[in-house]
């Protein structure tokens, strides 16, 4: 944004920004893409290669209607391929020279290997969003106020956000261990908003609230937004932060183009369209799904000129719509659902692993929610699943029986269980989120 | 101290387990010009790449390594000092052609024995290999030569040759020792003063601004995985 602060009391960090007519968004966007496309097409081959193949040429899009109708798309099966096959480490995304770049981070490796993501900073600002200061603001955060940030550090200084926001974080461990100090500096500075949570980081703070001897609605009285990022939280870490009594917003990436946060409706997230050109497709072909109905997001950068995903297929299964939010934004939101492809058919129906979920959170031996649905094949005779506990060994064929109870009484088949301890589970973090899905 | 919020709460160990560490914009900026000569000292120059290993509270001292690796024409990447993110360690490990790593610790170590990837194999092609006391003694055992990279309380030391003493910005720190620990104090204005502050390393004075750490100097802290 330009100019002045807004006051502590209003509404909107930016509000001609947040704000904008449909029209007028769409007018911004057609005209980013008419600087991003000239652009990747020179300089990206993977976008060069799909672009030709489909025989189709940036000055050929003067409308977001011809980008929808013409524009060819990329996914994470032709980036691999550039990866394995032609050898460029940079999966024939990177518009840059490699003496250009600053930073080669890497993403999360949740679902394989981790893979490089080269990025080029500006010496004084490093490579955060601006559009997170209109996040921060929407959720509560003040500028002078302190900022607790409970994060790994692989994918980036998370702390530059609050930084460039004009706050101070607070900087812990996304580590178990460190949960005592975070109770310690949230009562000494009182931060007002926190990022970010995860079922086993929210038990962890409870069981250092209670071996340290505090009070957790004292612990967490300051705080005025939790954030809270990658998968759903269980049951049982959702009971705690309820008890806490502070709101809870979530918080994803949207197509590993941008991001996206709830407003205080926590009615879907908010992503700014002035950075990234969603479209929610039927996940089986190029038609659009209907406004506010489940379908794949499909994720075009406007600003990241170093590796420009354009018309990228995130397997990502979404609701989406462009309606204004009751907040006041017009900038459209989301709901994730799920993930492409994590569905496994048995007995004839299609099982993804948020069905499963909550019939292993209700033993309160795996009430970590931890488990893998394996997926040997796209439709299997058994519903198979690997399922984390913390018990002792004598209890374990018990356990077994009650989750297999209660993934039958849920979904109507009798699984598989194979138990093993929620360390083992753990270990193939990174530590927010496990795979979901397991090929054996 | 100069009018902007603060740059961050992060953390130092002071003997006795970590402590919040208040620090201001304008001593991270002023680091990270002392961080630039130390890395060019190391070879991080242009083109040259370098992997941090480090977990959040360690932002106020890797921080100035990241960007000044940056500010003399380098590439950083990052990887948290976990025993679950060793993978990642070796990932970059092997498809960077690191110049340098910096942070070895020994939580990295026993990740990288759970994953049954030998460490002198692994670092044998890195120049620099920034180990903390503890991961430094084993990655020796292994018939690497590593460098002393020491947490000494809020000052980051590095040694500048193999097997030579770790390091402080001598215009930041001066050094001393109460006949077992060192003591840390800043010579620059800070936004927590340090006078004679007792810090985790248990070592050897070679004078003002160089240590030798003692076999185990460290109290460690824990770094592990959840
Ligand atoms: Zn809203």
């Amino acid at each position: 944004m330009t100019g002045t602060r807004p006051a502590p009391g209003a509404r909107f960090f930016d509000e001609a920004a947040e704000t904008r007519s449909r029209a007028d968004i769409e007018t911004m966007q057609l005209e980013r893409l008419a600087r991003i496309l000239p652009h990747a097409y020179e300089h990206s081959p993977l976008v060069r290669s799909a672009w030709d193949a489909a025989a189709v040429h940036p000055r050929d899009i003067s409308s977001l209607d011809d980008f929808y109708e013409r524009a060819p798309f990329i996914d994470k099966t032709t980036i691999e391929h550039w990866r394995t096959d032609r050898r460029d480490p940079w999966g024939g995304l990177l518009c840059l020279g490699e003496s250009e770049l600053t930073t080669i981070l890497s993403s999360s490796g949740t679902t394989g290997a981790p893979t490089l993501s080269p990025q080029r900073w500006a010496p004084s600002d490093g490579p955060v969003p601006a559009g997170l200061s209109r996040d921060l603001w929407m959720m509560g955060l003040r500028p002078g106020e302190f900022m607790m940030m409970v994060i790994f550090t692989f994918r980036g200084p998370a702390f530059g956000m609050a930084q460039q926001f004009g706050a101070t974080p607070v900087l812990v461990d996304y580590d178990a261990d460190d949960m005592l100090r975070f109770c310690e500096l949230s009562l000494r500075y009182r931060p007002t908003c926190l990022y970010n949570l995860s079922s086993v980081i929210v038990l962890a703070m409870a069981d250092a609230c209670e071996r340290g001897g505090y009070d957790p609605t004292d612990v967490f009285a300051s705080y005025r937004a939790l954030v809270q990022a990658g998968e759903p939280l269980s049951a049982k870490a959702r009971a705690v932060v309820a008890s806490w009594g502070a709101p809870m917003f979530e918080h994803t990436n949207v197509g590993d183009v941008g991001t996206a946060f709830q407003c205080p409706e926590h009615d879907g997230l908010h992503y700014w369209e002035d950075d990234t050109l969603a479209e929610n497709l039927d996940p089986s072909s190029t038609a659009p799904v209907a406004d506010d109905e489940r379908g794949e997001l499909v994720a075009t950068t406007l600003v990241n000129g170093t590796t420009p995903l354009i018309r990228y297929r995130s397997d990502d299964i979404v609701r989406l719509t462009r309606t204004p939010c009751a907040c006041g934004r017009t900038h459209s939101r989301i709901w994730p659902v799920g993930r492409k492809g994590d569905g496994v058919v048995v007995d004839g129906r299609t099982i993804l692993p948020i069905d499963v979920w909550p019939a292993v959170e209700e033993v309160d031996a795996c009430d970590l929610g931890l488990f893998q649905v394996i997926r040997e094949a796209p439709t299997m005779d058994r519903l198979r699943l690997r399922v984390g506990h913390h018990a002792s060994d004598m209890h374990l064929a018990g356990i077994r029986d009650a989750v297999a109870g209660a993934v039958e009484a849920r979904l109507g088949v009798v699984p598989e269980v194979e138990l093993v301890p929620d360390a083992e589970l753990l270990r193939l973090g990174p530590p927010h989120k496990i795979p979901r899905v397991a090929a054996r | 101290m100069d009018g902007r919020p603060l740059w961050a709460i992060a953390a130092y160990d002071d003997g006795s387990g970590r402590v919040p560490w208040p620090v201001s914009h304008t001593e991270i900026e002023r680091t990270m010009g002392g961080a630039c000569s130390t890395l060019a000292g190391l070879g991080v120059r242009a083109g040259a790449r370098a992997l941090c290993c480090s977990v959040l509270s360690e932002s106020a001292h890797f921080w100035p390594l990241m960007i000044g690796t940056m500010i003399n024409g380098g590439v950083f990447s990052l990887a948290d000092a976990t025993v679950g993110d060793a993978l990642r360690v070796a990932m970059f490990a092997r498809s960077l052609q690191l110049h340098a790593v910096f942070g070895v610790n020994e939580a990295i170590l026993d990740g990288l024995d759970d994953l049954g990837i030998a460490y002198a194999d692994l670092f044998a092609g890195i120049d620099v290999v920034g180990a903390h006391p503890g991961a430094y003694e084993r990655l020796l055992a292994a018939g690497l030569m590593p460098h002393w990279f020491v947490l000494c309380g809020p000052a980051v030391a590095i040694a500048t040759e193999p097997g030579g003493p770790a390091r402080v910005d001598p215009t930041e720190w001066t050094l001393a020792s109460d006949g077992d620990r060192i003591l840390v104090s800043n010579l620059q204005p800070r936004a927590q003063e340090f006078v004679r502050a007792p810090t985790c390393i248990r070592g050897r004075l070679v004078d003002a601004s160089g240590f030798v750490p003692n076999p185990g100097g460290a109290v460690p802290y824990p770094t592990g995985e959840m």
